[in-house]
């Protein structure tokens, strides 16, 4: 069997059910509040099998008021429907007596702990970790906040109440800063040339792929010393993780690194230039890849006039050779771009691809097929595109069991497994506000 | 609080014995490594000889490698041994089979089916060791109809939509300068190695795992696609807004810029206070905070524009609202509250000297840390072939002089040791 044939074989997410799931057993209690950074990463290891037990208050996370123009489908928005994923959705109210008496309940029993409240918050109604650590020592505490649990903007958190949102981590983490179009371009309304965040949450689902990772490794370690520990981790430095040599590169030269536009500072030509029907990216940044590029739009004499890194990344330089190119780009479509370069067959490499907008980029089959687009329907949700899951994997792959479900919904058989409540006795809990 | 960030280094790393085979270019495989490396695996990170990964060697801006350093090199690839190893020879394959099978990981990102004509893909690999976990990182995947193409970061913010969904409707489709498709799909590839080890304590049992780049971005790309589902509209861009929690937003003020959160009926109201607008407390309640999104923006941005960044967050800490100055690579360097959480980790690395690296992994009973940095080409052979491998100096001679294994090209000064090393500091093995 060649090799596409036997990886699609056994890694394809059709065939996941009846597999085992790799987190089997572990159990996540989840009391994020108003973040995404805190549902993501209980996401990753509720699709991983993972139980987790979403809490939220009586009337709800206010994460699930959060969507777009305040859509929303049954009193839910469209982002909570997407991180709702096998969890076990309950309420408890945190600020009753009875209420932290039933969480004390649950986090004895629970492998993970996730919260994503005020810094102080926790701790002021008995869930710090120290507390927690006392009745179950194997309890891994993943605290998940702009500003962290320690240090001056922690200090300020904790007594102003500041809340973990994505822009102030996108702001913080140098990400907006290089991120945009920069003043000296031209042809572009003034209030546009400015630091910039990304369009969706990326500071909120770095942080939770942070988190979710560090509490594998916690999880791990656990194997061999039995105990558990408090993971403190900062969405907005988990983005400054990822914002390429950003900070590396000031400590060495002093510089700041600024927003670049479409354009790649250290590789050229590595960036979106625009065609006949928008914009494609291109790249052939190194000499051999460059002379590549310029093969294939018939300009042997850009790689002689331009013939290192360092005469290619030079702003002006950048600058007229994105135009030469463009010449050429400008006569095609995307479509045909990309299966020009699909064809190339000279030395060197050289990658042309389409930029799309997301109601194009629906329509390839490819993601369809390999699980990371999902069109379901769910009551009370109705017809869902939704995304899948990523990791294809030949053992333990992941999966979708259930979209999301309503405030509460999971209450009666949560209390009744864990606390041992009748139907009415958390019917009477729900009468006092407790649940 | 001093002393948690003190004792450091005199506490258990949480991956110490494992061990990873990275084989892997530019930065979506090698950030994947790094993550692992900062918890304490023991990460062998593999090379052509001579001229190293040619394709992120040689990104520097502007062609700047202060001090002989590598920027694009440098960012992803942190306390690694690097290893000069030609796989294309059948010595080297054969290498490749002995290290694996004393390997727990490997990684590798090469086109679907490389490793599999070189004779040590997956089907291969397990049979000298069953329970390895084997992840392939690639564009697209290793099947499916886009799989045959090739891809880099910027092409994966382009086809998802990412880059179609960021910046302002009325200017253009803004990428980020970030490498964010490698960097954040590294992290998810650390992340599930994670999981198959775990499950692999539990079992025994490896597996192998695909792991496609563009596919990341689309699961990170929050409410886009259900949006268009419902709203039977595509998603466009809206600046600095955010149109799901309003507000949430960037902007300008009279010296600079700044984000704000305000979404909870409380911080909604320190707001609308603290601005002098409480005309808009009608917006307070979260059913109707989206009716007012348009008045409720130009309010703050207005706003903003008339105080300093400094008084914004002063007014944000009375307010009781959450804010933050929109920093720059100077700013955090500087920054107090970083360098305190060691979220700016300084240190003096034996090969390079004083270097500055970004910082998020506070495991408290098994904290995370920078060790050393990247590593010219070739740099510790001696630790893998002696020790790792256990090789004799003849055998390892030998190997040398079949251009098996290698170390920098004298020539290619991206693959070097810095200008004045003492040839001796740094290394990992003396015999």
């Amino acid at each position: 069997m060649d090799w596409t044939t036997w990886s699609r074989e056994n890694t394809d997410p059709g065939k996941a059910v009846g597999k085992p799931e790799a987190l089997d057993g572990l159990l996540v209690i989840d009391f994020s509040y108003g973040s995404f950074a805190g549902l993501y990463a209980s996401s990753l290891l509720a699709e991983f099998g993972a139980r987790v037990i979403r809490v939220e208050p009586p009337e709800g996370d206010v994460a699930r008021k959060m969507s777009p123009f305040g859509l929303e489908i049954d009193g839910t928005g469209l982002p909570y429907i997407v991180e709702g994923r096998n969890k076990e959705h309950i309420t408890l109210n945190l600020e009753t007596e009875e209420g932290r008496r039933i969480a004390r309940e649950l986090v004895k029993k629970a492998d993970v702990f996730i919260e994503t409240s005020p810094p102080g918050f926790m701790e002021e109604r008995g869930f710090g970790y120290e507390a927690l650590k006392a009745e179950n020592e194997g309890l891994v505490y993943l605290s998940l906040h702009t500003c962290g649990r320690r240090g001056e903007l922690a200090e300020k958190a904790k007594s102003a109440n500041w809340a973990c949102y994505d822009t102030t981590a996108q702001a913080l983490s140098g990400f907006a800063w290089t991120t945009g179009i920069p003043e000296y371009f031209e042809g572009f309304p003034e209030h546009t040339k400015v630091p910039t965040k990304m369009g969706n949450w990326i500071a909120w689902y770095a942080g939770g792929t942070f988190g979710a990772f560090a509490v594998m490794a916690a999880l791990y370690a656990r194997e061999f010393t039995g105990k558990g520990q408090f993971i403190d981790i900062s969405p907005a430095e988990a983005l400054m993780n990822l914002n390429n040599y950003a900070l590396h590169y000031y400590h060495l030269s002093g510089k700041v690194m600024e927003r670049p536009g479409n354009i790649e500072p250290a590789a050229h030509p590595y960036c979106y230039v625009r065609c006949k029907d928008g914009m494609v990216f291109i790249a052939g940044y190194t000499d051999q890849n460059f002379q590549a590029l310029c093969s294939i739009i018939g300009r042997p004499d850009l790689p002689e006039k331009y013939p290192t890194v360092r005469d290619r990344t030079n702003v002006d330089n950048a600058f007229a050779i994105i135009q030469e190119i463009e010449k050429f780009t400008m006569e095609k479509t995307r479509e045909e771009i990309v299966e020009l370069w699909l064809s190339y067959r000279g030395p060197g490499v050289t990658v042309a691809g389409e930029v799309l907008s997301p109601d194009e980029t629906v329509k390839f089959d490819h993601w369809y097929e390999r699980g990371a687009l999902v069109e379901r329907k769910e009551e009370p949700w109705g017809d869902l595109l939704i995304q899948g899951t990523v990791a294809k994997m030949t053992e333990t792959p992941p999966r979708i069991k259930w979209v999301c479900r309503k405030v509460g919904a999971d209450n009666e058989s949560v209390y009744s497994e864990f606390l041992g409540l009748s139907s009415k006795e958390v019917g009477a809990l729900r009468e006092k506000g407790v649940i | 609080m001093e002393k948690f960030f003190d004792e450091i280094f005199s506490r258990k790393e949480a991956l110490k014995g494992v061990r990873v085979l990275d084989i892997t270019r530019v930065i979506l495989g090698p950030w994947c490594a790094t993550l692992l490396a900062e918890l304490g695996a023991e990460v062998i990170h593999v090379e052509v000889p001579g001229t190293g990964d040619v394709l992120i060697r040689p990104v520097a801006p502007w062609g700047d490698f202060p001090r002989g350093i590598s920027p694009g090199m440098m960012c992803a690839n942190a306390n690694k041994y690097f290893f000069g190893l030609d796989m294309r020879k059948e010595e080297g394959q054969e290498i490749v089979k002995e290290l694996v099978a004393r390997t727990d990981i490997l990684i590798e990102n090469f086109k679907g089916g490389t490793f599999e004509k070189w004779g040590i893909g997956y089907r291969q690999l397990r049979e000298i060791n069953p329970s390895l976990i084997y992840i392939s990182m690639q564009g697209f995947g290793n099947w499916g109809p886009l799989s045959e193409r090739p891809s880099y970061d910027a092409y994966a913010q382009g086809i998802t939509g990412l880059a179609e969904i960021t910046g302002f409707e009325e200017s253009m489709a803004t990428k980020s300068s970030a490498w964010i498709g490698d960097f954040l799909s590294g992290t998810y590839g650390a992340f599930v190695a994670m999981v198959a080890l775990f499950y692999r304590k539990r079992t025994g049992k490896g597996q192998f795992i695909d792991i496609s780049q563009a596919e990341l971005l689309i699961r990170s790309m929050d409410w886009t696609w259900l949006y268009q589902k419902v709203a039977g509209k595509r998603r466009s861009r809206f600046g600095n807004r955010d149109m799901a929690v309003v507000p949430s937003c960037i902007v300008r003020t009279k010296d600079g810029f700044a984000a704000l959160g305000a979404w909870t009926e409380r911080e909604f109201n320190g707001l609308i206070s603290v601005m002098g607008r409480e005309d808009l407390s009608e917006f307070a309640p979260l059913e109707k905070r989206h009716q007012g999104a348009e008045k409720i923006y130009s309010a703050v941005e207005e706003w903003a524009k008339g105080v300093s960044t400094a008084d914004l967050l002063e007014a944000a800490e009375r307010g009781g609202f959450a804010a933050a100055r929109v920093m720059n690579s100077k700013d955090i360097h500087e920054s107090p509250h970083f360098n305190e959480r060691r979220a700016v980790w300084k240190f003096d690395d034996p090969v390079w000297g004083d270097l500055a690296y970004p910082f998020a992994l506070h495991l408290e009973e098994t904290p995370g840390r920078i060790r050393w940095s990247m590593r010219p080409v070739g740099f510790d052979n001696e630790y893998v072939l002696r020790k790792v491998l256990g090789l004799s100096q003849e055998k390892v001679a030998e190997l040398y002089e079949k251009g098996v294994v290698g170390k920098w090209d004298e020539k290619v000064p991206f693959a070097c040791p810095p200008p004045g090393w003492d040839g001796e500091a740094g290394l990992t093995f003396k015999e």
